[in-house]
């Protein structure tokens, strides 16, 4: 029989995670009070969180999940959202083994789209990771 | 009110098999027995199958054509029970699992499965014995690995049942 975890600890994993990867950038989960005063960091947010169901009358047979993620990466300077983008690339695409105390059989990293808001005169550069999480 | 009036969704329905490395397949009489098959068909048994596959029986016939005459004729023969092939999520140290992967290693093994369809009140049991005639891990990394076995019914050996 197979047990879904608990997707508080996909977010504990995932913060972990993206704060050893992009150390000493900060990371947050979803926004960023102090994006005014911060040249550089990072906001992540997960979703499509889900495992297929089984047939038959007993929740928990299920199969793996793999869920997504979401990481926008912020900078006021081009060249330091293009390095934090390739710092994510370069550790997290392909990976196996653990975020924090979850272990990820496999890291999937798409490079969606490079941008600019003239408003808050921050580069962004927006990834989709999706994860396998066992059972 | 005990036997399901309604028509069912197929999540509703879950495979179970009996227990232990050396079981005593059912005989036709306790296959169609409700108190005996009911007591098989608890969680600890149940197989992680992804969907139960079509069972039953497979078609047979015996065709007859005579010259002269324009009508010919198909008689039902012995008809073989369908074969199912089930896939169930690998979990390597899944107890149920190493049954079935140590009964197709023998492939002389019989044992009673049980196919439960509930529609919350009554329950109705399709119980067989078979053998598992195939074993296989499929590893392919797009979703969780699968391991495939097929159940080859033995032949006039099943009983329907239902809660009383």
């Amino acid at each position: 029989m197979a047990t879904q975890q608990s997707t508080l600890a996909y977010t504990e994993a995932i913060q972990a995670k993206l704060t050893a990867v992009l150390d000493p950038v900060p990371v947050y989960a979803l926004m960023n009070r102090n994006w005014a005063t911060q040249p550089k960091f990072a906001t992540w947010q997960l979703r499509n969180v889900h495992q297929p169901v089984y047939t038959g009358p007993v929740q928990s047979v299920k199969g793996i999940d793999r869920p997504t993620f979401q990481i926008s990466l912020f900078a006021q300077n081009s060249l330091d959202v293009l390095n934090m983008s390739d710092t994510v690339l370069q550790q997290l695409h392909g990976f196996t083994g653990m975020y924090g105390s979850l272990y990820v059989t496999k890291t999937d990293v798409q490079w969606l789209y490079h941008s600019y808001d003239d408003k808050l005169g921050l580069h962004q550069i927006f990834l989709d990771v999706t994860i396998d999480i066992p059972t | 009110m005990a036997l399901p009036a309604k028509v069912l969704p197929g999540f509703s329905a879950a495979l179970y098999m009996q227990p232990t490395a050396s079981p005593t397949a059912l005989t036709t009489a306790a296959l169609a027995t409700y108190a005996t098959v009911s007591a098989l068909a608890i969680s600890a048994n149940q197989l992680s199958v992804e969907a139960i596959p079509a069972f039953g029986q497979d078609d047979a016939v015996a065709s007859f054509s005579v010259a002269g005459q324009r009508q010919s004729d198909k008689i039902p023969t012995q008809a073989a029970p369908a074969s199912m092939t089930v896939t169930s999520a690998w979990n390597p140290s899944d107890a149920n699992l190493l049954l079935i992967r140590g009964d197709a290693y023998s492939g002389t093994v019989d044992r009673t499965f049980i196919i439960s369809a509930t529609d919350g009140t009554g329950t109705v049991y399709y119980a067989f014995n078979g053998r598992v005639g195939e074993f296989k891990i499929d590893a392919q990394p797009g979703a969780e690995a699968k391991a495939v076995f097929t159940i080859h019914p033995r032949g006039g050996q099943y009983g329907w049942s239902n809660t009383p």
